[in-house]
């Protein structure tokens, strides 16, 4: 393997006498010609084009993670805490977000491995089947939230669930169709940019410039301390960083082809989908404050009550808006969810695992994504599940989880023998290291909440 | 080559189509090639103080699933 900024150390079992070439190299090179074509070239036009062709899994997993549950996380804050604390808190989650992930540009693009893969190779079975385990219980309960956002958001417009279901599987199973990583990534990038219908929502509001701007200043109004606040908090942390994120991220800097030439590009990916997100996430806030400001209990509404509460504030036409972006919120984690899923199994299990595979060379990549998708679906349908406690609580499951997978990306990204000179900086592991005592003791104060919701009053909570 | 066409992998025949594969070779780094994600990445020796951290998030991991489960218990109730 390349050792981070060196360049590719010449190995006579890779001439052209004696190489196999697979279809997948082929796809993968013919995309990195046109990235070589743009790089030779110099002026606005050509960083501009480089930049669309290297633009992708930054941006999908930040829009990514604005998923079914992330969204409605944004939607309760507004309707439970108005404009205040909670706008500057979510800009700080996705600043998280951006340390964290701009990580795994850097290890795909100096190994060409995916993050499972590094994980069990360089720390052994042992510690990866678990990290595995936490990773697949947390993306199949993510994919059931998902499809619970999808089936209340097109039930908003009076689709029947099974049906909503199926609308959403044709769209992933569309997004396939292509066998090529390059065609996947623009579809998908095409539908996630619906991810910004929440912005218009929000305009309709007619939001208090004045408050969002001392919010932004003053972190004013503070929430109260106790619970509530508590859940709220872990909820918009779990909506921002969460372990499949780091799993697709470098699994798909990997397959796009991405080498340590792209990384600043790789990070301008990441911060501009952190920004598109961190935009659709303030505006979810901002559409759903007039439900706190009209004192309606809107904590626990669901994609369809939302729409339908804000209706009389902003008509059907902004209601229906509302409904749809939680569609293709579900739509497109859905589709990046399912992903990570089958890359990490591939790279696990050693099967061919990337989406330039014809569906013959890639039966196992395509079957685990497929059948990760049509379970969670089929699960959406039973009737009588008590489904609104995993809506709840899958956020918080996604923050207890991250420490560890965070200490793994951070032993990772520090290795010298796999990362050479693309090791982190000290700012850079100050940073992450904040980032994980962060993560921690916002798990820690939720199991005392839990378990001893006494301290809170003592602490002046309620 | 039997392993290859398990994989149902193609095998270009190199004499007839070197220039064929140059113009792959030339665009990937070589380690970006299916064929060499088939070597593994030596493992590393995990330190005490490593194997303290990991296991410490293992055990708060547990603990902490044992908690939202008995709060979904508990709403459930």
């Amino acid at each position: 393997m390349s050792v981070g900024s060196q360049p590719p150390q010449t190995d006579s079992v890779f001439t052209a006498e004696t190489v196999v070439i697979t279809h997948e190299d082929v796809d993968r090179a013919h995309d990195r010609v046109r990235v070589s074509a743009a790089r030779a070239r110099r002026g606005f036009f050509s960083n501009a084009r480089l930049l669309w062709l290297l633009v992708g899994p930054g941006v999908l997993v930040m829009l990514g993670e604005n998923d079914g549950p992330s969204m409605l996380s944004y939607a309760a804050t507004g309707a439970k805490f108005g404009v205040g604390f909670f706008i500057p808190f979510v800009i700080l989650t996705f600043c998280m977000a951006i340390v964290v992930q701009e990580m795994t540009v850097r290890l795909g693009a100096a190994t060409h491995r995916g993050h499972a893969e590094l994980i069990f190779d360089r720390f052994g079975p042992f510690w990866g089947w678990f990290s595995m385990i936490d990773l697949a219980i947390g993306n199949f309960l993510t994919l059931i939230t998902e499809f619970i956002a999808i089936r209340a958001g097109l039930g908003f417009f009076g689709v029947p669930p099974w049906l909503a279901v199926l609308i959403a599987l044709a769209i992933l199973y569309a997004a396939l169709m292509s066998h090529r990583y390059w065609t996947w990534e623009r579809i998908t990038l095409a539908a996630a940019a619906f991810n910004l219908v929440f912005i218009p929502v929000a305009l309709m509001t007619h939001p208090h410039w004045h408050a969002v701007g001392r919010s932004l200043i003053t972190w004013q109004p503070l929430p109260g301390f106790n619970k509530d606040t508590l859940l709220i908090v872990l909820a918009d942390i779990g909506a921002t960083v969460t372990p499949w994120m780091l799993f697709f991220q470098q699994s798909a800097t990997v397959d796009k082809g991405l080498t340590t030439k792209d990384i600043r590009f790789g990070r301008i990916d990441t911060v501009l989908g952190a920004a598109l997100a961190t935009a659709a996430a303030v505006a979810t806030i901002l559409a759903t404050a007039p439900l706190f400001a009209h004192q309606m209990t809107a904590g626990n509404f669901q994609a369809g009550e939302f729409a339908e509460a804000l209706q009389p504030l902003i008509g059907r036409f902004g209601a229906s808006l509302f409904a749809l972006g939680m569609v293709e919120a579900g739509i497109v984690a859905s589709i990046t969810i399912s992903t990570s899923s089958a890359y990490a199994f591939g790279e696990v299990t050693h099967k061919p695992h990337s989406l330039n595979l014809p569906m013959g060379q890639g039966k196992s990549f395509y079957s685990v994504l497929t059948l990760c998708a049509v379970a969670a679906a089929a699960i959406v349908l039973i009737p009588g599940l008590p489904l609104v406690y995993v809506v709840l609580l899958v956020n918080v499951v996604a923050v207890l989880a991250m420490p560890p997978a965070l200490v793994f990306l951070f032993m990772l990204v520090n290795d010298k023998e796999i990362m050479g000179d693309l090791v982190s900086p000290a700012w850079a592991n100050v940073l992450s290291t904040g980032v994980v005592l962060v993560l921690t003791l916002a798990g820690v104060l939720f199991g005392i909440s839990v378990i001893a919701p006494n301290v809170f009053a003592v602490l002046g909570g309620k | 080559m039997a392993r290859d066409k398990e994989n149902n992998r193609v095998l270009l025949n190199v004499s007839a189509q070197t220039s064929d594969n140059s113009w792959v070779l030339s665009s990937l780094e070589h380690d970006q090639l299916v064929r060499a994600k088939k070597h593994h990445i030596p493992r590393r020796r995990l330190k005490g103080a490593e194997l303290v951290v990991l296991w410490g998030l293992r055990i708060y991991l547990f603990f902490m699933m044992a908690v939202v489960f008995y709060q979904i218990w508990t709403a459930a109730r």
